[in-house]
């Protein structure tokens, strides 16, 4: 899953990207509001974490702007301001979760995992298509109750395909998903990968619709 | 301590004082006029009564007959008495008068009003002569008598007042508490005051007089709000600040704790220190602050300035070396300044170390500290990105921090350096430097 991190702190910054690497997220780090707009505004991230005290432009405009330019992507405020009056205005401008800061590297995790589930119309932990569970918070997938082992990058394609249930998801979108900035894209790697998930997994979840992409469907599609 | 004195009782006191002062001056005025005119009348009576007996006696008097004993016709008598002389001898006299004439009968024969003193009374005498002087005539009057008058007439117009006074105290005392109500209400309000409520006091009817001590208690109240408010945003702005580093130190910690790769967990762990460190120096200089902004004024003495910036910038020159940076320092052998020697110190260091820090790897910084016409001058330059007009205007705001500058400082060095120049009396400019280019801070100190 790939989110964007916006911390001006130099220690926090590189502490929180590096924490949720290990549990597993895609991090891109900005440093001020200006860049995390220009970043939001380029890539499709499945959530932010948005320190409010941002240099160049605040969080509270940045969200706002966002907001307005019709970026829905799941934002959680992180940030030094606990009165209830900044929460309360960090909420309605358009925050979806507002942490105070220090935070817990799991919660934080969990919290970001559930707004991208919530973001996808998911009430459920799991995310299931046919006889397929992934769980996010595990990183761990079962197929007919039996655990099948994945490469991380593996699981995050999989992941975004499950979130976008029935929806067609074309090659670059799954890029943009994969891989956080500085990581080399090979050019076929999207291919490659589902590959070899339909090898692990079977070649029925995986559908490739010709010209413009692949999608997973909930029920197997009758032959 | 000494009790003070009740406003109201000095009002009564006061009031009650000039009544009676008042009215002792008009008693004795009354008292000088009343006994004038009583001296002039009784005294003409008596002028009459011997003119009477000297037309009467006139070739009346045999000068062999027996001295005439008058009666004592009314039960005042006692105190007029008569003598008539004849060729020296008695010749009449009154009931109470003595048989010596009552003025000495000197050669010549006297006349007029005396004073003088018979059988142990004051007497008021008025002495009169016939024609052919043979015949002397005294007529007296008992001082005493006319004391008595004088108390009378004193009496009935004191002695209404005097019972008056208690009356007069009631009222004076009534009125006084009436006036001084709104003092009362005042002290009663503040006194039932919560300490947190600094709104303004109103008091209801308070005078004209009253306006400028509530004027200056709301001002002060005023004043109090202020800097509890201040004080209040500068807790929680201390708080929020500490969040930061703590929320890094835990973030740093627990990617250690989970990271199974050594050179990530040694990063990590590295990282949990310099954010403890930054907590401590947080911490040192929110305390360096509140330690400035509630103590009192130090005692400024004469001292080498010189010797404590070098002082400061050896202590500094491990943080320039680590940043590969060049530091130097520009300096007579001694500058004598007026200043505090601590407080110098925790200034320079603080512009030294803002210096290194925001300047990059490899920048020069440079300390001069010179003697100039009127003191003294501490220069603290950089080869650093400098700051903006905007910028530096911001700049001594606590916890303002350039933004950009990938510091983790959290803008307090500034408020402390700029608060301790206003307790040494001295002025800080800032602006670009000229031979480096970035930052030029500038102290001007006061000669000792």
């Amino acid at each position: 899953m790939r989110v964007l991190l916006a911390e001006d702190d130099p220690l926090l910054g590189d502490g929180l990207r590096t924490g949720l690497r290990q549990l597993g997220f895609l991090v891109d780090w900005v440093r001020d509001g200006m860049a995390a707009e220009s970043e939001l505004r380029a890539h499709p991230y499945a959530a932010a974490v948005l320190d409010l005290g941002l240099p160049l432009k605040d969080g509270m405009d940045l969200l706002a702007s966002i907001r307005r330019a019709g970026i829905t992507l799941p934002v959680l405020v992180l940030t030094a301001r606990d009165a209830l009056p900044d929460r309360i205005r960090g909420l309605d401008v358009g925050a979806d979760d507002y942490v105070v800061k220090p935070v817990d590297m799991n919660e934080l995790a969990a919290r970001l995992r559930a707004l991208v589930r919530r973001a996808h119309g998911q009430a459920q932990d799991c995310l299931t298509a046919q006889d397929v569970v992934l769980d996010p918070a595990a990183r761990s997938v079962l197929q007919a109750g039996v655990p099948v082992p994945l490469s991380a990058r593996e699981f995050d394609l999989l992941h975004t395909l499950l979130l976008n249930t029935g929806r067609v998801l074309s090659r670059e979108q799954l890029e943009q998903h994969l891989y956080s900035w500085g990581q080399e894209v090979e050019s076929n790697a999207v291919e490659v990968h589902v590959h070899h998930l339909r090898r692990k997994l079977g070649s029925a979840l995986i559908q490739t619709v010709r010209g413009v992409g692949y999608v997973v469907t909930r029920e197997q599609p009758r032959a | 301590m000494q009790r003070p004195r009740s406003l109201q009782g000095r009002l009564l006191a006061l009031v009650l004082g000039v009544v009676a002062a008042v009215w002792a001056v008009t008693a004795a005025l009354t008292w000088l006029d009343v006994r004038h005119e009583l001296d002039e009348l009784l005294d003409s009576h008596l002028a009459q009564a011997a003119a009477l007996l000297v037309v009467q006696q006139a070739g009346e008097i045999e000068d062999d007959a027996p001295a005439i004993n008058a009666p004592s016709l009314h039960r005042y008598a006692p105190k007029v008495a008569f003598q008539v002389f004849h060729e020296g001898r008695l010749a009449m006299r009154s009931s109470n008068a003595p048989a010596q004439p009552m003025l000495a009968l000197t050669g010549g024969a006297a006349t007029g009003l005396r004073t003088v003193e018979l059988a142990g009374k004051t007497w008021r005498v008025f002495a009169a002569h016939g024609r052919e002087r043979d015949t002397q005539v005294f007529v007296g009057e008992q001082v005493e008598s006319r004391d008595d008058i004088l108390w009378a007439v004193l009496r009935s117009g004191l002695t209404p007042m005097l019972l008056a006074l208690p009356l007069l105290a009631l009222a004076a005392w009534w009125a006084v508490r009436q006036g001084v109500a709104p003092l009362r209400a005042l002290s009663r309000t503040l006194a039932q005051r919560q300490p947190q409520a600094l709104q303004p006091v109103a008091v209801d009817g308070a005078p004209a007089e009253m306006a400028p001590m509530v004027d200056a208690l709301n001002g002060l109240f005023g004043r109090i709000g202020e800097l509890m408010a201040a004080e209040r945003r500068f807790t929680a702005d201390a708080a929020h600040e500490l969040r930061t580093p703590i929320a890094a130190i835990r973030a740093q910690a627990q990617v250690a704790l989970a990271s199974a790769d050594d050179a990530e967990r040694r990063h990590a762990l590295s990282a949990t220190l310099q954010g403890c460190d930054r907590a401590t120096r947080l911490v040192e200089q929110l305390l360096t602050l509140s330690r400035l902004e509630s103590g009192s004024a130090p005692a400024l003495a004469a001292l080498d300035a010189v010797a404590v910036v070098r002082q400061v910038v050896a202590e500094s020159a491990g943080l320039a070396l680590g940043k590969r940076q060049t530091l130097a320092l520009e300096a007579p052998a001694a500058v004598s300044v007026s200043a505090e020697a601590t407080l110098l110190a925790v200034l320079v260091r603080n512009l030294v170390d803002n210096a290194i820090r925001y300047s990059p790897e490899g920048a020069s910084v440079s300390v001069a500290m010179l003697p100039t016409a009127g003191g003294a001058e501490l220069t603290v330059e950089d080869s650093g990105p400098g700051m903006s007009a905007a910028d530096i205007e911001q700049l001594g705001e606590r916890f303002f921090r350039v933004i950009g500058s990938g510091q983790s400082g959290s803008g307090l060095g500034w408020s402390i350096a700029r608060r301790i120049a206003s307790v040494l009396g001295a002025q800080v400019s800032v602006s670009r430097s000229a031979s480096l280019g970035g930052l030029a801070v500038t102290v001007r100190l006061a000669q000792s």
